[in-house]
């Protein structure tokens, strides 16, 4: 990584701080997008879309809290995602208790956020038992906390459970050590977890393991201390029992100082209700005890919306003051606004105009006036326009941290470049540009390039390379992705395709067969990581994209790399225009493209096959466009002619465009003519001269090509 | 045929409010609901290329427009440009457009008993486009289908992949 960011997320890097903001924003949206759609969808009707759209969510607020390092936000909403990811392959079907579970995830995460957001203060809401929830729910099983509380006696064990689990859920999870419950079963053999305990005597400071009498006799149950994550402690299990048959339940730390497991595990009480009277007076001095007590009296069922409520209260008072920082507002408001402004300094110059015939002696006052309209009309154009206005860095600069990040995680080497950062690019755009890229990127590292063994094994140097450039073309702003990892595999994708039966044939085209990618839920990745690999992320990409009247384009040579182009409507980008004279008629060309200009002598130009025109510069001949003929213009002046020579460069070649006059440089705003009208050709666009006039901006790659034919 | 469910639609609906322009002799009538504004004739940016009766953009309050002149796309015989010429912006369903009359009459309420199937007849119009025909006094009235009219591949303002 050529820039490596050192700071923890929770430190504030300078760069990457002016980034939590947005982040934030776009996770509360889409968390309340969530919320919204889960409450409205309909259990026993839920279509793909619905399902999709919720999975998508969870998706990108994992994807943004990966990035930043809030890593407590990001494990629950993979929890969340692996739920989502098989309802919306319908290896389960929707429940209320899901929805619930979920709902309550969405809150959870809520104040994940806005702890974060107010820096980090005060505990963490407790997010363990949503995990295990989650992740029971998505193995299939019904989790403790959903069953009905009037538990009949004869299941003396059981019934209390939720008694224990409550008071967790209520409780900030202390960092350190824990005391966990772990069910593991249904076992072929009870010994067959045996090593288990030998883990714990074994590896020094993982904790100590106490065997529980166990409900059901193809089940062993352990009272773990421990200072370990779960899903550690699940990787060490992993040896000796299936992830999935290992189920762990945080006892929190009151469990820890009253005999509450000895209670329930040694002298079952009679009735549920009354599980928690012994431990009452033990809970009196800890904290959320009352609130244990109250719950469990009610029923356990309704419990959920009570701990989303706790945790909320907990996030509400930090989240009082970052909330004035900024305000959103409508994209068409802002619209509304620039046109407004426009329509204001296309009359100041009206007035500015007349007002030159009045005697300055007379009309002071009126002309002093004007004078501060002009600037300030100037002032309030430039303030609006910036409103919208945001170069590419600010996308790009996202990425160096993310990248290194993941790169150090997957244990690869990567090296970041970007290019064209200075490309100014609507606000808009540029949000809704940000999540596609992400996905690109993070697929780009992790499927793209390869770990430094197999580069080096294929020749390749050990440090890939992930590209990310932005530049102007044509009537777009195309933004590339590039690696030089190992590319597409034809066969593989194919093969995919059949499996998850899309129409699909050898003969397909490979850009037919690259499509095959944007599928949803298509993935060529043989193991699902939280980085990528569900399949999800190229479906986001190109929705977004083409919700943008974008087009996503892949390019890819096996075991060289991989190119995804976006190509994107240059909606409302500001560009640099030269403003030209032909007749009596404006056109701009874009600056950026403009080589140099002359005055041309007639004898300098000279014609090949009685048709093409040639003038020489420097040494190098390139062809002539006249303007006046591409474009048709009417003479109405005879004397008059083109003599002055512009030359741009486009797509790698050059050609002198021939114009009567060179009238000045200006930053123009670009307006799209297809809105109304079709495509014209060799023109890329409009924008609105300081008279109120629509000057045509010129489309100089395609004046390139046309010189080509 | 086809002319005959077209009234069908229209008396099914009920009187309508039509505005009224004059092109040469003859007076059309367009849905009043269809009209955003009416303003005077400026001078458009000419496109390249574009057919004549397509004279160019113009800036609508930051939005680009494109200008028909209804006279030259009806081959009226003249097509002037004067202080009366009127622009009538038109916001249809996917885009906004003006056309050039050379002048607006009013705005009157037709019941569907006054508006008659326009016979088949030879014209520059396409006849699909033509609603009905309906009579106010002595006057005719050529009803227009106006979004038919200015989607239409002939008007050239949609690209045909469209």
């Amino acid at each position: 990584m050529a820039e490596a960011h050192q700071e923890s997320s929770g430190s504030g890097d300078f760069d990457l701080s002016q980034f939590y903001q947005i982040f934030f924003e776009e996770a509360g949206e889409n968390l309340d997008l969530m919320e919204q759609m889960l409450l409205n969808m309909d259990l026993e009707t839920a279509d793909d879309e619905e399902l999709n759209g919720i999975f998508r969510c969870a998706h990108s607020v994992k994807g943004g809290a990966a990035t930043f390092g809030f890593t407590d936000v990001a494990e629950l909403t993979h929890q969340m995602e692996s739920l989502l990811d098989k309802l919306r392959r319908h290896e389960l079907q929707p429940n209320a208790m899901m929805v619930d579970v979920l709902l309550e995830s969405a809150d959870i995460s809520r104040s994940l956020l806005a702890r974060h957001q107010a820096g980090e203060a005060g505990e963490p809401p407790s997010s363990a038992d949503l995990v295990r929830r989650i992740s029971e729910l998505a193995s299939g099983a019904t989790p403790a906390v959903s069953t009905p509380v009037p538990a009949p006696a004869s299941a003396p064990v059981a019934a209390p459970a939720p008694a224990v689990v409550v008071a967790a859920a209520e409780t900030p999870t202390v960092k350190g050590e824990r005391q966990l419950e772990i069910r593991m079963g249904p076992l072929e053999r009870l010994d067959q977890v045996d090593p288990v305990k030998d883990l714990f005597r074994d590896i020094a400071g993982l904790g100590e393991i106490v065997d529980l009498p166990s409900d059901q006799p193809n089940f062993r149950v352990f009272k773990v201390g421990t200072s370990s994550s779960n899903e550690d402690l699940l990787d060490l299990f992993a040896f000796h029992v299936a992830r999935e048959h290992v189920v762990i339940r945080d006892l929190g730390e009151e469990a820890d100082s009253t005999p509450a497991s000895v209670t329930w595990a040694d002298d079952p009480p009679p009735d549920a209700p009354l599980a928690p009277a012994p431990g009452f007076g033990f809970f009196d001095g800890a904290p959320g005890a009352p609130g244990a007590a109250k719950t469990v009296a009610s029923a356990a069922a309704a419990e959920p919306r009570g701990t989303a409520k706790a945790g909320g209260k907990a996030a509400a008072a930090p989240l009082a003051q970052p909330e004035a920082a900024t305000i959103r507002v409508a994209i068409n408001k802002v619209d509304q606004l620039i046109n407004l402004v426009g329509e204001l300094v296309i009359t100041q110059a009206m007035l500015a105009q007349n007002s030159r015939a009045l005697d300055p002696a007379m009309n002071q006052q009126l002309l002093a006036g004007l004078a501060d309209l002009d600037r300030n009309t100037r002032d309030l154009q430039e303030s609006v326009m910036s409103i919208r206005m945001i170069p590419m860095s600010i996308v790009f600069s996202r990425f160096p941290r993310m990248l290194r990040d993941l790169a150090s995680k997957l244990g690869k080497k990567v090296d970041f470049v970007t290019q064209g950062e200075a490309t100014e690019l609507d606000k808009g755009l540029v949000e809704k540009i940000t999540d596609p890229l992400t996905h690109l990127v993070r697929n780009s590292c992790d499927h793209g390039i390869e770990m430094p063994e197999d580069r080096l094994a294929k020749g390749k140097p050990e440090t890939g390379t992930i590209t990310l450039s932005a530049a102007h073309q044509g009537g777009s702003i195309v933004i590339e992705v590039r690696d030089d990892g190992r590319g597409l595999n034809r066969e593989k994708i194919l093969s995919k395709a059949r499996e998850r039966g899309l129409d699909v044939s050898d003969q397909m085209s490979d850009a037919d067969v690259w499509q095959l990618i944007f599928a949803p839920g298509f993935s060529t990745a043989d193991v699902v990581t939280d980085v990528s690999g569900r399949g999800v992320g190229m479906d986001v990409v190109k929705k977004n994209i083409a919700a943008l009247n974008g087009t996503v384009e892949i390019d890819s040579a096996e075991g060289y790399g991989m190119r995804v182009s976006v190509r994107l409507p240059l909606t409302l980008a500001i560009m640099d225009g030269m403003s030209v004279g032909v007749g009596d008629e404006v056109y701009i060309l874009p600056l950026s493209s403009v080589v140099e200009s002359f005055q041309v002598k007639p004898d300098a130009v000279s014609t090949v096959g009685q048709g093409s025109q040639l003038v020489k510069v420097r040494d190098e001949y390139m062809p002539v466009i006249e303007l006046e003929k591409v474009f048709q213009v009417p003479r109405f002046d005879s004397e008059k002619s083109s003599d002055i020579m512009v030359v741009v460069e486009a797509e790698g070649s050059r050609v002198a465009l021939l114009v009567d006059e060179l009238l000045g440089q200006q930053q123009v705003v670009v307006k799209n003519l297809e809105t109304n009208y079709r495509k014209v050709p060799n023109v890329s666009g409009a924008t609105i001269l300081g008279d109120g006039k629509v000057a045509l901006i010129l489309d100089t790659s395609a004046l390139v090509r046309r010189s080509r034919h | 045929m086809d002319v005959m469910e077209k009234t069908d639609e229209v008396a099914s609906v009920g009187a309508r409010e039509y505005l009224t322009f004059r092109l040469d002799q003859e007076e059309y009538g367009i849905d009043i609901l269809k009209v955003q504004e009416i303003r005077g004739y400026e001078r458009p940016t000419r496109l390249a290329n574009a057919p004549e009766f397509i004279k160019g953009v113009v800036n609508l309050r930051g939005t680009i427009v494109p200008i028909v002149d209804m006279r030259l796309k009806f081959k009226c015989v003249k097509a002037e440009y004067n202080d009366f010429t009127v622009v009538i912006i038109l916001n249809l369903r996917s885009r906004i457009v003006g056309i050039v009359v050379d002048s607006v009459s009013d705005v009157m309420e037709l019941p569907a008993d006054n508006i008659k199937a326009a016979p088949e007849i030879d014209s520059v119009i396409d006849s699909s486009a033509v609603m009905g025909l309906g009579s106010v006094g002595e006057r005719m009235l050529i009803l227009l289908d106006i979004e038919k009219l200015m989607s239409g591949l002939d008007m050239g303002l949609v690209s045909g992949e469209e």
